[in-house]
């Protein structure tokens, strides 16, 4: 059971870049904890630590109900240009 | 008195001047509850993630004030009454993280209106700060 670890340890992004509060008017912070399906990623694929997770949570809702980013993703109705979003 | 950050979604099909009169209508609304506007952002108009009543684009605007506690319920009454704000959101600012961030915001905009020296901004912010504190 002595293997070496395969992979780079997961660490929290947000504590890396010493983040105090986020910003639900950000976009572009939020980002990283989202799917390509804008769905929440748990932190145990993220890495977030728990206090960072649970401001991400927060302000993804806030940014979700003032239509900074989409609550999902239609897939019916395709959208022109799907990435646009990404580039502001 | 807290701390607050609202931010209002405003119709994208207003004029410059009808924008600008909602924008003084919400501001009246504010002071007269009481609150103390520290600084107002406007973010321009941009893409929402998705329809609301059918408008593709928004106007965003946010407000950094600071009110009792008693003033914000009346003010998201009468923003909901009013028609050309089509989304709304109050934020609480506490704790001394968040408080932080409050003041490096209201820091940040008075900096980029104001043509005044950076040394001068940042006593108006401690001033605010101090006297909310107090
Ligand atoms: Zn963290």
């Amino acid at each position: 059971m002595a293997e070496k670890r395969k992979f780079a340890r997961k660490y929290c992004k947000y504590c890396e870049a010493k983040v105090e509060y986020i910003d639900y008017k950000d976009a572009k912070i939020l980002r990283h904890s989202l799917s390509e399906r804008y769905k929440i990623m748990p932190r145990r694929l993220t890495g977030n630590c728990k206090r960072h997770q649970e401001m991400v949570e927060l302000a993804i809702k806030r940014a979700r109900a003032t239509a900074v980013i989409p609550y999902i993703i239609d897939t019916q109705k395709v959208v022109a240009v799907p990435f646009e979003q990404l580039q502001q | 008195m807290r701390h607050y950050e609202l931010l209002v979604v405003v119709k994208p099909t207003l004029t410059v001047e009808e924008l600008q009169a909602k924008l003084s209508f919400l501001k009246e609304i504010l002071e007269k509850n009481g609150a103390v506007i520290a600084a107002t952002l406007e973010m321009g108009t941009r893409k929402l993630a998705y329809q609301i009543d059918k408008f593709e684009r928004g106007t965003y605007v946010v407000f950094y004030f600071t009110a009792p506690t008693a003033a914000i319920a009346e003010v998201e009454r009468l923003i909901r009454i009013t028609e050309e704000f089509i989304r709304f959101m109050t934020v609480k600012f506490e704790n001394q993280k968040e408080l932080r961030f409050w003041n490096k915001q209201v820091e940040k905009i008075t900096k980029k209106s104001d043509v005044a020296p950076v040394v001068e901004s940042k006593e108006i912010v401690e001033e605010q700060q101090a006297t909310t504190e107090a």
